[in-house]
């Protein structure tokens, strides 16, 4: 396990829910509600964070949530308690998946990949976990291609990588160079915040 | 596209406010006898030193990206403005409001505007 992005997510844990809880999750909550409705079948979401996704989860699924963060999974603990369906929580890296090739029918994300070191391996390990056509449905903030907006996330990127995500990763393509195919992207604020959705091959 | 009254209000008024608190701030600093450029460029800084911490707060209450983008905007472009003035005329505070209100409702608007044309060009990509 990578110890000091597991170090940094803890530091993030205590003040997460309050700097996320309100605010974000309520702006964002149609759309996710709308990704995640599309659940079938056994999920694997990452990272379930202090779960506040939890409520926009349908119910009656079979749902694995990982996280790096011992304190992040305890804040989860009572939301995963409460969720009207199968919801185990798992402390694991995505670089560690040791869940058997091809055990899961979807994967869900929601703002992961801004912060997992190595976005490309971790895609990977989804993709193997995965069953063949398994689906990835993704909802992710990621860089821009539009100035002034693309050198604002890359000014930002250095100050918030020390406690946070990267501001300026490009997942799309990292989810292309993991081996996903018919990537299609749908854009939720500029194109900056958005729903990826892919299909492992 | 944001419809919901709370979070639109929440980002109008959060723009025009620190909008204008970055204008103010910039013309207290910059002295009309400044040459421009150095007016601009201070109040460029001074813009996102201010909504970077304004963003951080009201995100809390509006959102993470939709606010934090538009507000770093507003600052730039809000002390960039006010940097141009106060090099040809002193500033006062309610000339300060005025300006930095109407760059922060204008940044904004036109970052409602930006993220529009984004929708409806996917949505022509999808049909």
């Amino acid at each position: 396990m990578d110890i000091e992005t597991r170090r940094k997510w803890d530091n993030a844990a205590r003040g997460y829910a309050l700097m996320n809880g309100r605010g974000p999750e309520w702006r964002w909550a149609p759309p996710k509600r709308r990704l995640f409705s599309e659940m079938s079948g056994r999920v694997l979401f990452l990272a379930v964070g202090p779960g506040l996704d939890i409520q926009f989860f349908p119910p009656g699924r079979e749902i694995v949530g990982l996280d790096i963060s011992p304190m992040m999974l305890e804040a989860a603990a009572p939301l995963a308690e409460a969720y009207e369906g199968t919801l185990e929580l798992r402390l694991l890296d995505v670089h560690d998946l040791d869940e058997p090739t091809g055990s899961f029918d979807q994967a869900f994300t929601s703002c992961t990949f801004c912060s997992v070191p190595d976005p490309v391996a971790g895609l990977e390990a989804v993709r193997r976990v995965l069953k063949p056509g398994g689906s990835l449905g993704m909802f992710e903030h990621t860089g821009s291609r539009f100035f002034p907006f693309s050198a604002m996330l890359d000014v930002m990127t250095p100050l918030t990588w020390r406690f946070g995500p990267e501001m300026n990763r490009d997942t799309v393509a990292n989810v292309t160079r993991a081996g996903f195919v018919d990537v299609r992207v749908e854009p939720v604020y500029l194109d900056v915040v958005k729903i990826i959705r892919a299909v492992a091959s | 596209m944001e419809r919901r009254p709370y979070f639109v209000l929440g980002d109008f008024g959060s723009n025009l406010l620190v909008g204008a608190l970055v204008a103010v701030a910039t013309g207290a600093v910059v002295g009309d006898a400044w040459p421009m450029a150095l007016g601009m460029g201070l109040g460029m800084l001074l813009g996102d030193l201010i909504a970077l911490p304004a963003a951080v707060a009201l995100s809390m209450l509006f959102g993470a990206m939709e606010l934090m983008l538009p507000l770093m905007l507003t600052g730039m472009v809000a002390g960039m403005a006010a940097g141009m003035a106060g090099t040809a005329t002193a500033l006062g505070t309610a000339d300060g409001v005025v300006l930095g209100g109407v760059c922060g409702l204008v940044v904004c608007a036109g970052t409602y505007a930006f993220n529009g044309y984004l929708h409806a060009r996917h949505r022509r990509e999808q049909s």
